[in-house]
């Protein structure tokens, strides 16, 4: 649990800024080199680099290096922590569906 | 639709498409289904029409309410479509970020063997998803105010 809480407040620190939210949001549609992806944020190169650190020293994503080029990916496993989220809530959906389905398909509910 | 931030379920409910909006739009009948059994939910508000407030409260025993979803309809086609959003409450004021900011959209279609029902839920931004993410663990709320209170310490002082 404690290992838990550390992993998921790196998570939360790391997603409490607009820019890094921001680099999440366009990683989601594929990798990107940090060049291209710095260009979308209005800020300098330096300081743009700082929050690429923090999302990958908190495993949101990953960074390779091949010649001049260093690419950013989004870590799947890291993220799972946030996919969790979404089957909880696919699952309260579900779960409501079943329940209006028993009710509206019980033959002796009387019909309004 | 955004895969990483939104759900749609699909099914075909062996009932008349009026038996489904009434069970949605009739506050006696939404009791019925809306929360788990045996927590109990009560309908403080359903005043279904666009800009109405969707209000409901839970109980574990039956007596002691506590709050449960407060928002409003954004869109309503009688006996088709209901558009509901938690991210402005039922007086109109931009919500802050719990239970959980979501625009939810149900739509009811004609089917042979009963009614067409398709839910897509739209969901607010990661940084809620991360912290919802551990209220789905059944946490509390207590431990994850305390942590989320403590990482916003500690960025304070930084």
């Amino acid at each position: 649990m404690a290992q838990y809480s550390a992993e998921l407040d790196g998570v939360l620190v790391a997603l409490a800024d607009p820019t890094r939210r921001g680099v999440i949001r366009r990683l989601g549609r594929g990798p990107k080199s940090v060049g291209d992806l710095a260009r979308e944020f209005p800020m300098t190169l330096p300081s743009f680099m700082k929050h690429v650190r923090m999302l990958e020293t908190n495993g949101l994503i990953s960074t390779v290096k091949h010649g001049r080029v260093r690419t950013c990916a989004l870590s799947p496993d890291r993220l799972a922590l946030v996919d969790d989220w979404l089957a909880e809530q696919r699952r309260i959906w579900e779960d409501r569906t079943d329940r209006l389905e028993r009710l509206v398909t019980d033959p002796t509910e009387e019909r309004r | 639709m955004n895969p990483d931030l939104d759900l749609t379920l699909e099914r075909v409910i062996r009932a008349p498409r009026d038996a489904v909006w009434s069970a949605w739009t009739d506050p006696s009948r939404l009791e019925q289904w809306w929360v788990p059994a045996p927590t109990v939910c009560r309908v403080d508000r359903l005043d279904v029409r666009p800009g109405g407030g969707f209000v409901t409260r839970m109980s574990d025993d039956g007596a002691r309410f506590v709050p449960h979803m407060d928002a409003t309809f954004l869109v309503v086609d009688d006996g088709e479509r209901i558009v509901f959003t938690t991210a402005i409450d039922s007086d109109w004021r931009p919500a802050s970020p719990a239970p959980v900011l979501m625009t939810a959209e149900i739509t009811l279609s004609d089917h042979p063997d009963g009614t067409g029902y398709r839910v897509v839920v739209r969901h607010g931004d990661p940084a809620a998803r991360a912290l919802h993410e551990e209220l789905g663990f059944s946490v509390g709320w207590g431990s994850v105010t305390e942590q989320l209170a403590g990482i916003v310490e500690s960025r304070a002082v930084r």
